[in-house]
């Protein structure tokens, strides 16, 4: 008798694994069912909406090809829609060669690019944007082998754009040469500007200051986070190591002058 | 006690009287032109060879000097300061000593032609500050023109064929940049010519007060103006739309040329005007002067900063395939409402049918043979319904929820007139194939895979985007 329950108990035992077993494994498989459900709901907005200009593979070949602007002094820029594939990400939250946060990403769909004609998607529903955000991951093999950094925290001081600051800011502007690409007065027409590639060998030109506003907004905060973390993929790098938190405020204050938006 | 004050404070305000009495005199005795003709005595009798020119040279007379110019309504006295401008021993002396440089005063002898006459300035003035008038407190109209800018006042009396081979070449090269820049796409001169610029008649003799002076960085004048405004337009007017911007060489080129448009003419027994500016003729001629500014090569569609919105690209084949040349006259005849194209027929732009049937030509030289494919519109019943919602998805971030375009958005205005009259075949055509070498997609199997039935629906629903506002 004894026996029989000591081998009753090692079956219920096993049997006991068994059920826990699945109890783990049958969400985890709900959750795939669930993600796969995202990606292809994502596939269905990005068909529609992005892979006009983004193309198929996200390899930024759409149909659309090239947008050409002239900008008010008369230079033509070309604009390439971003090639999703890299991996490479120009606006984000974290630190320099990282991959952004997932929310900016989203900041980004839903609030577009005016300056590259990326429209605003803020009228889609928010789980179509987390969508089409987990199918823009596909494209790059570094969404499965890295995870994004911690996003960097941006506080303001008060003093950012006050007279002194930009005083500051200008001497830090010729101190780190910013004038070699943006132009001694911000112009964007600085020695080097016409010789400037990104990482995919395409002309780029820096950005002339008095046109008005960057890419990703020209908040105080957003003009830091720009210097902070660099743009990947471009020439501009970050200062998070060569200047400190303070001196990059006093860049910025001195920037957002040359953008008549100081304060 | 008061006496006495009021005697000291007579005797120091006569003393200070007389000082400046004496002072005044002393500087009408001296005046500036008097030490510049003495120098000038000496440096003569030093250069002077032979027994004749020393004569000449010991007889030089200090004085006053003018010449008094009848016909052009002028007085120079400029020879008081630049007495050795016709003395051939002063070729080596220094300015203002010097001789004049070249040969222009065989042909234009100091005494019948003076010299503001081509140089400007104030020829009445007796010292160098007033006689250049280039400081902005003398509030001279015309300074004196620099070197650089000499050869506009060239074109006066002689044309350009006869300049262009007798060593205005700078006069040559600005009215050359001035037809192949396209400035009169904008600019109207003797009638011709857009109406977005100013008029560029009489611009030459502006006076510089004309000109809003503050952001010029040169000499405050009107050449200075116009030459910083070529390399910078936004700079010199903060509002200016002005697309064509040249490097400092050409910008000194088209002021030349720029301040050759005179208002005022030189008397008839001075020009020698023998052959008139011939017309362009060509096509390709035409399309440089009135279109390029704004079109370029017309290959490509660019988004204009300037205008908020983007440039179609005429000369593109899916376009020319789909239009007819009897549309194309009509929009260049009479311009596109709303948008910045100008109505260029004869009574507005000053254009006349054939100058317009030769642009078209040149426009629809690379037509393609074969017409588009037919969409066969008429074989669908729309749905306007289905349409707009297509529409809101598919077009409205090119074109906009209104279908307006405009400032911010890549698609042209489909409420425009001319898309709301035009064939919806064609437009089914356009949305089925796209325009390639513009950001106009292929909607049809080619690209996007939108079924024939849902391009008649969007077509439909475009037609009445006019309808609402």
């Amino acid at each position: 008798m004894k026996k029989i329950i000591k081998g009753n108990i090692f079956i219920i035992f096993a049997l006991s694994l068994m059920v826990l077993a699945f109890a783990i494994e049958s969400p985890a498989r709900d959750d795939d069912a669930e993600y796969a459900a995202m990606i292809e709901s994502g596939r269905k907005v990005y068909e529609v909406r992005c892979l006009l200009c983004h193309g198929e593979n996200g390899d930024g070949n759409g149909l659309a090809g090239i947008i050409r602007r002239a900008e008010r002094n008369g230079r033509i820029l070309e604009i390439y829609p971003r090639d999703l594939a890299m991996g490479v990400f120009r606006f984000r939250t974290t630190p320099t060669g990282c991959l952004p946060v997932d929310q900016d990403i989203i900041d980004i769909i839903s609030n577009g690019v005016p300056r590259s004609f990326m429209p605003s998607y803020k009228h889609l529903p928010r789980e179509d944007i987390k969508a089409v955000r987990e199918y823009i991951k596909t494209f790059s093999f570094r969404w499965e082998e890295e995870e994004p950094c911690e996003p960097i925290s941006v506080n303001r001081p008060v003093w950012a754009g006050n007279p002194d600051s930009v005083r500051k800011g200008r001497k830090i502007y010729k101190e780190m040469k910013c004038g070699e690409c943006h132009g001694y007065t911000g112009k964007g027409d600085g020695p080097k500007s016409n010789d400037l590639k990104d990482d995919q060998g395409k002309q780029i030109l820096p950005f002339n200051f008095t046109t008005g506003n960057l890419k990703r907004g020209s908040s105080p905060e957003n003009v830091y986070i720009t210097f902070t973390t660099g743009l990947d993929g471009t020439g501009m790098p970050s200062y998070e190591d060569s200047l400190n938190e303070e001196d990059r405020w006093h860049l910025v204050s001195y920037t957002l002058q040359l953008m008549k938006k100081g304060e | 006690m008061y006496r006495r004050f009021y005697l000291i404070l007579l005797l120091i305000s006569g003393v200070v009287l007389f000082a400046f009495s004496i002072l005044a005199i002393v500087k009408e005795l001296n005046p500036e032109w008097k030490g510049y003709q003495s120098e000038y005595k000496k440096i003569f009798i030093d250069n002077a060879e032979g027994p004749e020119a020393d004569v000449l040279a010991k007889q030089f007379d200090i004085g006053h000097k003018q010449i008094y110019l009848k016909r052009l309504k002028r007085v120079d006295r400029c020879m008081n300061c630049h007495a050795g401008v016709e003395n051939p021993f002063m070729s080596e002396a220094e300015v203002p000593y010097r001789r004049h440089s070249g040969d222009y005063l065989d042909k234009h002898p100091v005494a019948e032609f003076g010299c503001t006459v081509c140089h400007d300035g104030q020829g009445r003035a007796t010292n160098m500050k007033e006689a250049h008038g280039i400081e902005f407190d003398t509030h001279w109209d015309r300074p004196v023109l620099p070197f650089t800018y000499i050869e506009s006042s060239c074109a006066g009396c002689h044309d350009a064929e006869m300049l262009k081979n007798n060593g205005a070449i700078k006069f040559a090269a600005g009215e050359k940049l001035f037809r192949e820049k396209g400035c009169r796409g904008c600019h109207k001169l003797a009638g011709e010519g857009g109406v977005l610029g100013k008029n560029l008649d009489g611009i030459g003799s502006r006076p510089k007060h004309y000109f809003s002076l503050r952001y010029v960085e040169g000499d405050k004048t009107a050449y200075a103006w116009l030459r910083e405004h070529f390399v910078d337009p936004a700079k010199i007017v903060p509002d200016s739309g002005m697309k064509v911007v040249l490097n400092d060489e050409e910008a000194d080129l088209l002021t030349v040329y720029m301040l050759t448009m005179k208002s005022g003419e030189i008397p008839k027994e001075y020009r020698r005007i023998m052959n008139y500016p011939e017309r362009p003729v060509t096509g390709e001629a035409l399309y440089r002067m009135y279109c390029i500014a704004c079109h370029t090569s017309g290959e490509q569609t660019i988004y204009d900063e300037i205008f908020g919105r983007t440039i179609p690209a005429i000369m593109n084949p899916s376009f020319l395939k789909s239009i007819n040349d009897r549309l194309l006259t009509e929009m260049i005849k009479e311009g596109r409402n709303g948008t910045q194209m100008t109505a260029w027929k004869n009574d507005a732009a000053g254009l006349g049918d054939d100058e317009i049937q030769r642009i078209v030509a040149y426009i629809t030289r690379n037509r393609p043979e074969a017409g588009p494919e037919p969409f066969g519109f008429t074989k669908f019943s729309a749905d306007v319904r289905a349409g707009r919602e297509l529409y809101k998805v598919r077009c409205a971030f090119c074109h906009g929820e209104t279908g307006r375009g405009g400032k911010g958005f890549l698609g042209i205005d489909l409420a425009n007139p001319v898309i709301q009259g035009a064939d919806p075949e064609f437009l089914a055509v356009t949305v089925r194939d796209g325009r390639p070498g513009t950001t106009m997609v292929p909607f049809g199997e080619k690209g996007l895979k939108l079924e024939a039935r849902e391009i008649t629906d969007v077509v439909a629903y475009v037609r009445t985007l006019s309808m609402k506002e």
